[in-house]
């Protein structure tokens, strides 16, 4: 009788652990879902796409090399047009969809309405790629990170350059767009903080045909360099045009803006010389396994917004890793506890972290300038903000 | 007492899909809810009276900024903060329709997209006031008589506010002003001759569809709980005029399906087909405008099965 028990109790033990089996495989085959927010049609498209296939790209290298926590990680990817409110709703339905973080990749502006969702859901909730100031002040949320480079970061890099040179009289060129005229102000700033005088100050208006008129005035300024704080592809090849056609020698230092590639085509023997802060140092080991990882997936050259990505993703997979679960709350702990993160972005040796409670990641000291040669971005020049 | 019990229970069934929904879908149902308030009285301006305004998503962005302006910065009470916002709003479109009514049409357009450019300076430009380029936030809806409104709750909000707005515009459609608004519409010159003062005509309905937008706007501010510049840009003053055009200009029902349609469509669409739904957008556009200048309504009233 109680041998009969034992087999049938064997027997049952053994089924349900046949059954268990499957069960504790497909476990850890659930994907681990990270919830990005892109700008696919919008106003940031030209900046959220690219960075947005270097978060796909390490994602697809993470999962070949085994995902993270033994489970493969899926991007959900949503559109929010650029629309801030549509912003916020696509945080939402990754919330609804168990995303264990939000990546936002679209506007500053679309990132801060998205906020309110994470920090109301406590869903952790990360930048790689927004250089808005005030993203982690504005809104006191502890679940959210930003690790990409901040604006005044890029100021305080190319005033650092200036002061290298021992500039003392420059002049400072934008356009008309809000971020071009926010940006000139914050030259402006920088310029009289260091108390570098600035002899002429010209705005090219949008949709003008020529900016000669603004550049023979910096002519006349007669002033040792030209700041460009110009981002609006067009009117900036127009200043570039200009400084051509008059023959203008005083060093050009331009905007983060000027790190976008496109100008190595729309602006093709206007380059030469023309100094521009960037957070990507092509010489740095790094970034160089990156650039050939990438090249050899895609067939196309990565620059500097795809790093973004792709380091965004690595960061959320470490603290993954790190938390041991998908659990928000420890996925929160882990995050800020980042440290010495080594990504491809920044000057050499430069690393992540979110040290003494900040929550903005990148190096103060991180950022280059680099200058353009036979048209194409080249060598870094200078490095930091010191 | 028909129509009363009607709209009661109108907003009855539209506040309790907000209790139904999930917060994905709650969060599209409020927002489309807002939009549909904003294409009803943007109708009533450019359909029923004919201006080509294109400030109209101007007052949407002054009504929530003033609402969050005078509560967190001037500590005005709620009640007290709605009335002056909506006042600000009527002196700021009295302000610019009475200049404006000498101008007409294309003049008109022009006028109203330089306010919804200065508006958009101005908000970058605000300072504190305004909190630049990065907007406003953090900061909540006060309670009102002791209640939270937050969840469902500030759906019923909306829904009453949706509802407000359809029946009062109805009803002005209705009543002398809204036929007054009609003659000057198709005959500015006819309808001074029949004793219409054209001017004072157009420039009630300019007022009056601002105040509204701008307590839309209000409504608006608490949804997210921020506002900052880019959502009141002048794309959206596009999408509104696509919205009207889309659904049948002039007509209230249309307006409802022009906003439904547009605004829903990159949801349903973009699971599909991605980001091809901006092309599809066009396409729809193209088609509706070429086909049926009168809308997706007017395609209702040109039914072939129509009974003659």
């Amino acid at each position: 009788m109680l041998n009969r028990a034992l087999t049938a109790a064997t027997l049952v033990a053994s089924l349900a652990l046949a059954c268990a089996a499957p069960l504790a495989t497909a476990q850890s085959q659930t994907p681990i879902r990270i919830g990005i927010i892109t700008d696919r049609v919008g106003p940031a498209k030209p900046y959220a796409e690219p960075v947005t296939l270097g978060a796909v790209f390490a994602a697809r290298e993470i999962n070949a090399k085994g995902g993270v926590l033994g489970r493969p990680i899926e991007l959900q990817i949503e559109d929010d047009q650029g629309r801030p409110d549509i912003s916020a709703t696509m945080a939402r339905k990754l919330v609804d969809a168990g995303a264990v973080m939000i990546v936002s990749l679209s506007l500053s502006t679309a990132t801060q309405q998205a906020q309110t969702v994470s920090l109301e859901t406590k869903t952790p909730h990360f930048t790689p790629s927004n250089s808005g100031d005030t993203l982690t002040t504005q809104i006191a949320n502890p679940w959210f990170w930003q690790s990409g480079p901040l604006g005044s970061a890029q100021v305080a890099t190319l005033l650092s350059y200036a002061r290298a040179r021992n500039l003392k009289r420059v002049a400072l060129i934008t356009e008309t767009s809000a971020l071009g005229q926010m940006t000139a102000r914050s030259f402006r700033e920088a310029l009289q903080r260091n108390q570098i005088e600035i002899v002429a100050e010209e705005v090219v208006p949008g949709g003008a045909t020529t900016a000669e008129p603004q550049m023979q005035k910096i002519r006349a300024a007669n002033p040792e360099a030209l700041f460009m704080a110009g981002v609006v592809t067009p009117e900036n090849v127009l200043m570039l045009r200009a400084y051509r056609q008059l023959g203008l020698k005083m060093p050009i230092l331009a905007s983060y803006n000027m790190s976008v590639p496109v100008y190595s085509s729309v602006a093709k023997g206007l380059l030469d010389g023309i100094a521009f802060v960037d957070a990507f140092d092509p010489a740095r080991p790094e970034a160089k396994r990156f650039s050939e990882a990438f090249r050899k997936d895609s067939g196309t050259e990565p620059y500097n917004l795809h790093g973004y990505g792709y380091d965004g993703i690595y960061l959320v997979a470490d603290a993954i890793r790190r938390a041991g679960s998908t659990d928000k709350d420890k996925i929160r702990e882990a995050m800020q506890a980042t440290r010495g993160f080594v990504g491809v972005m920044g000057a050499q040796g430069s690393t992540y972290g979110f040290a003494d409670g900040r929550r903005t990641g990148f190096d103060t000291n991180g950022m280059v300038v680099r200058v353009y040669e036979q048209d194409q971005q080249g060598r870094v020049v200078h490095t930091g903000s010191r | 007492m028909k129509s009363l019990l009607q709209a009661a229970l109108v907003i009855a069934i539209l506040s309790a899909i907000g209790f139904l929904l999930g917060p994905y879908h709650t969060d599209i149902y409020r927002k489309l809810l807002l939009w549909i308030a904003l294409a009803l009285s943007y109708n009533f301006l450019f359909g029923v009276a004919g201006q080509v305004a294109f400030s109209h998503f101007t007052f949407y962005g002054v009504g929530a900024y003033a609402i969050v302006i005078l509560v967190t910065q001037a500590g005005l009470p709620l009640p007290l903060a709605a009335t002056a916002g909506i006042v600000l709003c009527v002196l700021l479109a009295l302000a610019v329709a009475i200049p404006a009514t000498r101008l007409d049409g294309f003049y008109l357009a022009l006028a109203t997209l330089a306010l919804a450019q200065l508006f958009i300076v101005f908000l970058n430009e605000g300072g504190e006031l305004t909190g630049g380029s990065g907007g406003l936030t953090s900061y909540r809806l006060p309670d009102v008589g002791g209640i939270t409104l937050s969840g469902p709750r500030y759906t019923v909000v909306i829904v009453l506010l949706v509802t407000f707005t359809w029946i009062l515009l109805a009803r002005i459609d209705q009543s002398w002003f809204g036929r007054a608004c009609r003659a000057v519409r198709d005959n500015p010159q006819a309808a001074a001759a029949m004793g219409i003062d054209v001017a004072r005509t157009r420039v009630i309905a300019y007022a009056l569809t601002s105040a509204l937008a701008g307590l839309a706007g209000m409504v608006y501010a608490f949804v997210d709980n921020t506002v900052s510049p880019p959502i009141f840009g002048l794309e959206n003053a596009f999408l509104l005029l696509f919205m009207v055009i889309i659904g049948g200009s002039g007509s209230q029902i249309g307006s409802v399906i022009g906003a439904t349609v547009l605004y829903l469509l990159p949801f349903v669409l973009s699971p599909l087909i991605g980001h091809h739904h901006a092309l599809v957008f066009g396409v729809v556009m193209l088609l509706v405008i070429l086909a049926q200048p009168r809308g997706l309504t007017g395609l209702w009233a040109a039914r072939p099965w129509r009974s003659r």
